[in-house]
């Protein structure tokens, strides 16, 4: 089988839009915008919303914002691990050492668990993005921008203090290195093949729907590339129905539109090579005021829930840990980094997403709260990811901080 | 848990293909550290002022002011520098080994000092040009509508002219590595003579 090779892309200007002759002035102002402007109108020129720089410094453990988090009863949070600027995207290795990826500061980060207390090595610097993180077979497998990389027998490596040079695969895996929504997200399936998302360049624009605003699967040599979703604007985070192996996985939603919409999405791939709608239909049947047309929802796989507009739903992971009451069975915790592109802020919390009988659609409420200050506008942490530790305690990364939660259950005493 | 963290090897770096080829030997560079590293704040600022000026206004050609920046633009890109994410054969020796804190204590220093007054003549007529240009650039969206700069965002107003110049050509032609490609994306494009009116307004903007 010849293998498609993923092309960098060129933003195309649609026909739809070049029509619209009232919208050619965003499609102009963009040459000379920073990436996370594009789409923003004229009359937006002069807004002060722009996204909220991420520190690249330290946190001191008296500063962490783990006395706001707030929890159903019975649940408890403390701090499991920190000083890692920028912590991200989180892979358990078999032997208990914790990876960690981030964007901005370019480590990727091994946490070991030595009983009382964490330390932490940086494993890899200098690169670009490397947001992605998946542990299988003894491996580490880092995805980066424009590399892919695997590190053998990782743990062994870890615990020596001294980690060798990985096996580059960027090319057998050809993914396009584009910076806008390049970061990657990675996770194995049930499968044993390595899921990879590719975001959309851009805010708003066509794609060729077979190499961007897609989710791939590969073998984990980077072969046998096959397409397991289309039309999704920038996932950056996806598990895997423990019982049903289905792929669900969270979405990004355009900015500048609106304050107040798209949502943000979770959605569930019941029919590999699906289309989800990006770039000319968003959240619930919004149809893309310059990309799209009438009859642009037709055939979209709508969501099975959605989230506030711009709220950033990122990490996710089902849950089928003991720790937890029965009501978290296969239910989904999702990391929301909350928003920029709204007056009013949003997120900055755990959803729990609990899954109706059928398996089609999801219920949402809200799990950790207290990192996000409605009456100021503001916030103290950004939850970016989750993960489900063997004893049933779920960790979450926050990247704002660099600092890494435990939640842990206990049942209430008056429960008892 | 340690501050600082063990890196991976150099060799192993420059093997990944993570590193630019180094213009200083790979000897020294394995266990690079900065002079500045580990020294009292008072004699951080003596050696940073060598080239910086004493009061964080450079007199030295091509090297930028850092008095009045807003501390965490100082920051980032100081991080920038010893991640070895943002590409400067100066800079990073100067900070590699420097802890967090040490970097954040001299950017509240620097961003507490007060901008001195330009160098050379203000000419009224590119100053006007400039400004045109600054406006339409939207420049001050982010380094705000006094252009002393926001946050990450660094102040333009008052720094030399030379180093205005350098760097948004640095930008244009892609040759300033870093994680934030917003300027990147910005100056794509823009003419040399657009470039040295936007910095003969900027550097002069108090005069």
């Amino acid at each position: 089988m010849t293998l498609p090779r993923l092309t960098r892309l060129t933003l195309a200007v649609s026909a739809a839009s070049l029509l619209l002759g009232g919208t050619m002035s965003t499609a102009t102002a963009d040459e000379h915008e920073p990436a996370w402007a594009q789409g923003r109108s004229a009359e937006m020129a002069e807004s002060s919303l722009a996204p909220h720089a991420t520190p690249m410094t330290t946190t001191t453990e008296e500063n962490l914002p783990v006395d706001d988090i707030r929890l159903p009863d019975g649940f408890s949070a403390e701090v499991w691990a920190h000083g890692m600027p920028g912590a991200r995207m989180m892979a358990l290795g078999d032997d208990g050492t914790l990876f960690v990826g981030t964007r901005g500061i370019g480590r990727v980060y091994a946490v070991q668990d030595n009983g009382d207390e964490r330390e932490h090595q940086v494993i890899a610097e200098g690169l670009t993005q490397p947001n992605g993180i998946a542990f299988r077979d003894g491996s580490l497998y880092v995805a980066a921008i424009n590399r892919i990389l695997r590190y053998d027998d990782i743990e062994s490596q870890v615990a020596d203090g001294d980690v060798s040079d990985p096996e580059d695969l960027t090319e057998a895996f050809g993914l396009p290195d584009d910076e806008h929504h390049g970061w990657k997200f990675l996770a194995f399936g049930p499968d044993d093949r390595l899921y990879v998302p590719v975001g959309a360049p851009c805010n708003g624009c066509e794609v060729d729907e077979d190499t961007h605003a897609t989710i791939h699967s590969f073998e984990p040599d980077g072969s046998d590339m096959q397409v397991v979703a289309r039309g999704v604007r920038n996932s950056v985070g996806f598990d895997f129905h423990p019982e049903t192996d289905e792929l669900w996985f969270t979405d990004n939603n355009q900015d500048w539109i609106s304050e107040h919409g798209p949502n943000d999405e979770l959605n569930r791939v019941s029919e590999p090579g699906a289309f989800y709608g990006f770039p000319v239909c968003h959240g619930v049947g919004l149809v893309d005021p310059e990309l799209g047309s009438e009859g642009s929802c037709d055939g979209v796989t709508m969501p099975t829930a959605t989230m506030d507009p711009h709220s950033a739903p990122l990490g996710m992971r089902f849950y089928d840990g003991e720790m937890f009451p029965e009501e978290y069975q296969n239910a989904i915790f999702i990391a929301r980094r909350g928003s920029w592109n709204r007056s009013l802020s949003v997120g900055y919390d755990l959803q729990v997403a609990k899954i109706s009988d059928d398996g089609e659609r999801a219920g949402l409420s809200p799990f950790l709260v207290g990192l996000h200050n409605p009456t100021e506008n503001s916030f103290s942490g950004r939850p970016v990811d989750v993960l489900q530790m063997p004893d049933g305690a779920l960790l979450v990364a926050d990247e704002h901080n660099g600092a890494i939660y435990r939640i842990s259950y206990e049942t209430p005493d008056y429960a008892e | 848990m340690p501050l600082f963290q063990r890196a991976p090897s150099w060799r192993a770096l420059l093997a990944m293909g993570v590193l630019v080829v180094p213009v200083f030997p790979l000897a020294a560079a394995a266990d690079e550290t900065s002079p500045a590293a580990g020294l009292p704040l008072e004699e951080q600022v003596q050696y940073c002022g060598t080239c910086h000026g004493s009061d964080g206004n450079s007199t030295q050609a091509g090297t930028p002011s850092l008095a009045g920046q807003p501390a965490l633009a100082i920051t980032n890109q100081m991080i920038y520098f010893r991640e070895r994410l943002r590409q400067a054969e100066i800079m990073t020796p100067q900070a590699r080994g420097l802890a967090d804190e040490e970097i954040q204590a001299l950017s509240a220093y620097y961003a507490d000092q007060p901008v001195a007054e330009a160098e050379g003549e203000r000419d009224a007529e590119l100053a006007e040009t400039g400004q045109e240009i600054v406006a339409s650039q939207g420049c001050a969206s982010c380094h705000a509508s006094d252009f002393s700069g926001r946050e990450q965002m660094p102040r333009l107003g008052g720094q030399r002219e030379d180093y205005l110049v350098a760097a948004m050509q640095a930008y244009r032609d892609r040759t300033r590595g870093g994680p934030d490609t917003t300027m990147i994306d910005i100056m794509r494009g823009t003419a040399d003579e657009d470039i040295e009116a936007m910095a003969h307004f900027l550097a002069h903007l108090d005069d």
